[in-house]
Formats: structure tokens, sequence, C-alpha cells
């Protein structure tokens, strides 16, 4: 316990010093917001503003879990991993305190945006969404911290990582809904994200949000919070359980995958020669 | 003597078809500086790396305080500090939260950690840097807040990879000076892996490796004794008289430019030997036998290519 919130307590401190990153992380959302609000105007979503809006706050919260697996990188290339391997700390603990500085990490970035988003005009009719809101980006923030953390355990080559990280999160970013509608997407891109994780997320976030997860299926699907395969509806109610079943998996896969593996055949950057070519 | 602290049996380390250490056995007394000596590739960090339960082992049996490296893993952990040849600082984090974490990684009880810290620092000499950030530091103090932290869960063995290289020589004396000093107070053991042949020397024990496997074991004084020879460096003013003088005594020499190398098996008898002829000498030296040339006489190679402030005793 006292190695997860000291593991937490680092993380998060190196977050806050990282000033620049900070303020570019909370100007960015409203960017795309300005850029691709009048894009779903076009396709008869209503609100479009609030809907697009509750899209980026839970694509932000995704992207911010994934860094997860940049600074586990740096750690390990930068060596310190190697302290961390021979003290006596279980493998576990490191695995769990990174996930979980990763999505508090995560969650807070959520909700600034979500305040600054209640003076663009989104409100909540109950004091019961905005909680339910903090929770569902908690879940986001475990299921892809996970999901990071699986990814850079398996890589750990910082070069390689790199490549690995865009060919993973540019489909799983354009295929979600969020930036793009999914009614526009050609139809074979509409069937592969039907596969992609987020699609879920990003239907249950905006039906929880837009405070619909009560209207008729056919409005959901209308507005593309639900989706139809064939004459089977997933409801966002099924998303939810969809992202959790997903995120169950890379937590287990993760925990795994990083008390495995061999963190000392790593190659280092060139230059920086590292004990084991000795 | 007191139940060896390290025991390694028939250690065998593969890199798939590749063989690091091959059938390696030697034993480490408690309180005592063990230093393991070869060039690069000859298998010394695999095998600290696999004492340090870090990397696994294809065969053989190794024990530390009597823990089985491969099925009591964290009992070896809590009974070890390690300086690793490579830096494993966080960067991004101040000489305190270094410390801290590494208290936090080693369970130490939290109402003696400020103390700790305060002492290891003292030791090193880097109090006045507590609040410094790592990445904000020069070579030589990284190395010190590293063997530093090596030291807070107070280990019973401490493994030292390479742990001056680079460093200038005040900074290496001093950082020598701070680990002798805890060897002596707290019995600790020290293992040691150098390029340097002075650190090697203060050892108790030395094993030479080379090609992954132990080709001499003993103390430094005993392997000078047995590989190697002192020798003499002689310049002279009647070259044809000391050719003369040196065949008659029966010893071998070599020519190097004009300095005549002479092989010497005993100091005192030489010197009483060119004392009658000091009218032919123009200089002098004799040097002691050092590591490096037991590893030549035994390998027929240098260990290291460029050579090294080496241990060179005078006379004369």
């Amino acid at each position: 316990m006292r190695t997860i919130t000291a593991l937490m307590y680092r993380n998060i401190k190196l977050f806050t010093r990282n000033r620049l990153q900070l303020i570019l992380l909370l100007i960015m959302p409203y960017f795309y917001l300005y850029l691709i609000s009048t894009i779903f105007k076009s396709v008869s979503i209503n609100d479009s503003m609030n809907y697009v809006l509750a899209g980026i706050v839970i694509i932000v919260v995704f992207q911010t879990s994934l860094n997860i697996a940049t600074s586990t990188i740096e750690d390990i290339s930068s060596g310190y991993m190697k302290e961390v391997l021979v003290s006596p700390v279980k493998r576990v603990e490191i695995a769990i305190g990174q996930i979980l500085s990763s999505t508090t990490i995560a969650s807070f970035q959520g909700i600034l945006i979500l305040i600054i988003g209640y003076f663009f005009g989104m409100k909540y009719t109950t004091p019961i969404t905005p909680l339910a809101i903090i929770a569902f980006m908690i879940l986001i923030g475990i299921v892809f911290s996970s999901f990071g953390l699986f990814l850079a355990a398996s890589v750990k080559n910082a070069q390689t990582f790199q490549i690995i990280s865009v060919a993973v999160t540019t489909p799983i970013t354009f295929l979600c809904g969020v930036y793009v509608p999914l009614s526009l997407l050609p139809n074979g891109l509409q069937f592969l994200s039907l596969f992609n994780p987020m699609t879920y997320a990003t239907a249950f976030f905006r039906a929880l949000s837009l405070e619909k997860l009560s209207v008729s299926a056919d409005e959901l699907v209308a507005q593309e919070l639900a989706f139809k395969i064939g004459n089977y509806v997933i409801t966002p109610q099924m998303s939810v359980i969809i992202v959790a079943l997903f995120g169950l998996i890379f937590i287990i896969l993760s925990t795994i995958v990083f008390s495995k593996v061999d963190f000392t055949r790593v190659t280092r950057p060139s230059g920086n020669k590292d004990i084991f070519q000795q | 003597m007191t139940m060896p602290i390290i025991v390694v049996e028939d250690f065998v380390k593969k890199y798939g078809s590749f063989t690091a250490v091959d059938h390696v056995s030697f034993t480490v007394e408690t309180g005592s500086i063990f230093a393991f000596l070869g060039p690069n590739g000859a298998g010394k960090s695999t095998t600290i790396s696999t004492l340090c339960t870090i990397m696994d082992k294809t065969s053989g049996n190794l024990l530390i305080d009597g823990n089985d490296i491969a099925t009591d893993k964290n009992a070896v952990r809590n009974v070890i500090g390690v300086v690793f040849q490579d830096s494993t600082l966080d960067y991004k984090m101040t000489v305190e939260e270094n410390l801290n974490m590494h208290c936090v990684f080693y369970n130490v009880p939290k109402s003696i950690v400020d103390e700790r810290i305060d002492l290891v620092l003292n030791i090193v000499n880097l109090s006045k840097w507590k609040k410094a950030m790592v990445s904000s530091l020069s070579g030589g103090m990284k190395r010190r807040v590293e063997i530093a932290r090596s030291l807070l869960h107070i280990p019973k063995v401490l493994f030292l990879d390479e742990p001056t290289t680079g460093l200038d020589p005040q900074t290496r004396a001093n950082i020598w000076e701070y680990i002798l000093k805890l060897q002596k107070e707290r019995n600790m053991t020290i293992f040691l892996t150098t390029h340097y042949m002075e650190e090697a020397e203060i050892s108790d024990k030395v094993a030479i490796i080379d090609h992954g496997k132990i080709i001499a074991f003993d103390e430094p004084s005993e392997l000078k004794k047995q590989y190697t020879k002192d020798i003499a460096e002689i310049i002279t003013s009647n070259e044809r008289g000391l050719e003369k003088l040196l065949e008659k005594y029966q010893m071998g020499y070599k020519k190097r430019g004009n300095v005549y190398v002479v092989e010497v098996n005993e100091v005192a008898s030489f010197l009483e030997m060119v004392g009658e002829h000091k009218k032919i000498i123009i200089s002098l030296e004799v040097k002691k036998g050092t590591l490096n040339d037991v590893f030549l006489k035994i390998t027929g190679r240098d260990i290291r290519r460029q050579s090294n402030a080496n241990d060179n005793s005078s006379y004369v």
C-alpha cells in the first residue's frame, strides 16, 4: 500500500512539474471543440456543442491514461526501472501504482475540461450526473491505463513504442465517433469501429452527460449513442459492460506481463551502454 | 572464518547457444571485499545481475546469506544493495525524493526515514544538495547519490558494478574512503567489479574471469606472487658493462630504447648487486607486479587497452 501511494505521489508530482503539458492539455480540447462542432451540426445531432464536448472529454481521458505507457517506457530506458526491480517490492504493486496514478491524472484532466465546459453550457439536471460522470472517467482511466501498461511492458523499447503507439491510438481515436461522426465513415470503417472499445466508451459517456440514458432505442441509434447490428441494438448500458470487460482483460494481462517480463534485456538508446551488453 | 555470505556453485548462464558464464563456483566471506576482475564481455555483469535476482540463471546454485536467489528472491533483495554500472537514478526528482522512494521500496520504517536520509547524505557529503534535482548534479555527485541510496536500508552485501568508472581521482578516493569506513563499521560484504587495478588491490580476494570462466582466485598479493615478477628498468652509461653483468648473474633482459628491462626475483639481493656497480647506473626503477600483469600472464592479453594509473612502487 505504501508503495502504491508513493508511486502515485511521484507520478502526480512529475505531471504537475510539466506545466507546459498541463496548459496544452487544457487548451487543445477547446481548439478541437471549435474545429469540429460544425461537422456534427451537419449530421442532425441535437445539441451538437455538448455532444462534441462530451466526446472530447472522454478522448482526453483516454489519451492521458495512455501516457502511462510513455512514462513507463521512460523509466525503463532511463534505467530507473532497474532500481525498482532489484528492490523487494512486488511487481504487482508497481503495476497497480502506475495504473492508479495514471487514472488519477486522466480523471483530473477530464474534470478540468468539464468545469470549463460548464461555462460553455454543459449543464446537468440532477447532481447524480456529474458524480456518475466522474465514476465513469475513473473506469475509463483504469481500463486504458492497463491497456497502456500492457503495451509498454510488451514493447519495452522507446523507438518501437513510438511506432506502435501511433499505430494503436490513431484508429482508436478516429474510429470512435469523437472527431468524425460514425455515420460519415465508409461502411468498412463503420464496421471496424464496432470493434473499438472507445466507440462504446464514447457512446455511453455522451448518453450519460447529455442525460439521454432513458430515451427510446430509435432515438439513441439516430444520435449514435446506441448501435444497431442487424436487428440487435447495443444500448449504452451494454456499452459499459463491453468497456468493463475489455478493461478486465487488460488489467489481468498488464499485471501478468509486467510481473513476468524480463526488463534486463532492454535495448538502451545508443551511446548509453547497458551493463548487460558488457 | 564465519560462514560465507555468498555461495556460487557451478553457475551457468546461457544466452541461446552462447555461454556467458561457464560453470563458475566461488564463495565470499562475510565482511570481506571481493573483486571481480576481467575484460568486457567476460561475464562479470551477468554474474552480478544474476546474484541481484534480476536475471535468471540457466543452472547452478547461488545463495546469498543462506537464501537461494531463484526461490527466495525477496529475502535476497532485502539484504543486498546494488550500485549498477549505469545510473538508475530518477532524474526528474530531487535527491531527497529519490532517497525517499528507496526507503518505501525497502520498507524502511517511516519514523526513521528522515534520519536515515540525513545519515547517508552525510556519508557522501551531499547534505547541502538534498533538495536539488538529480538532473542538475555533476557525474560524480550522481554517483555519490547512488551509493548513498544503496546504503539506506543497511544492506549486508553491497554490489558495486564499476562504481567509480568515469570519476576523477579525488572523487574516486572519497567514495572509497566512505565505502571502506562503512564496510568496517557494519561488517558489510562488498562485491565489486572494476577495471581499476588499485581498486582490486584493496580487496581481500580477487577472482579473475575471462570468457565466462574463473581463471584465478586468490588474495591479490598471492596472485601477484604467483604470476608476476618485479621489474627493474635501468638506464646505464656503459651498456656493454651492464649486459655482461646481467649475463653473469643469469638475468634475462629486454632492451626498450636505451632502457634495460630486467625481471627481478629478489629485490634485496638485486639492489645489492646493482649497488656494487652504481658507477655505470644512470637511473634505476623497480616496479612491483600488478594485477594487470597477472591477467596478462594468464591470458596473454591486456585487461584494457589503455593503461591505468597502475599501482607502481618505485625504489631508489
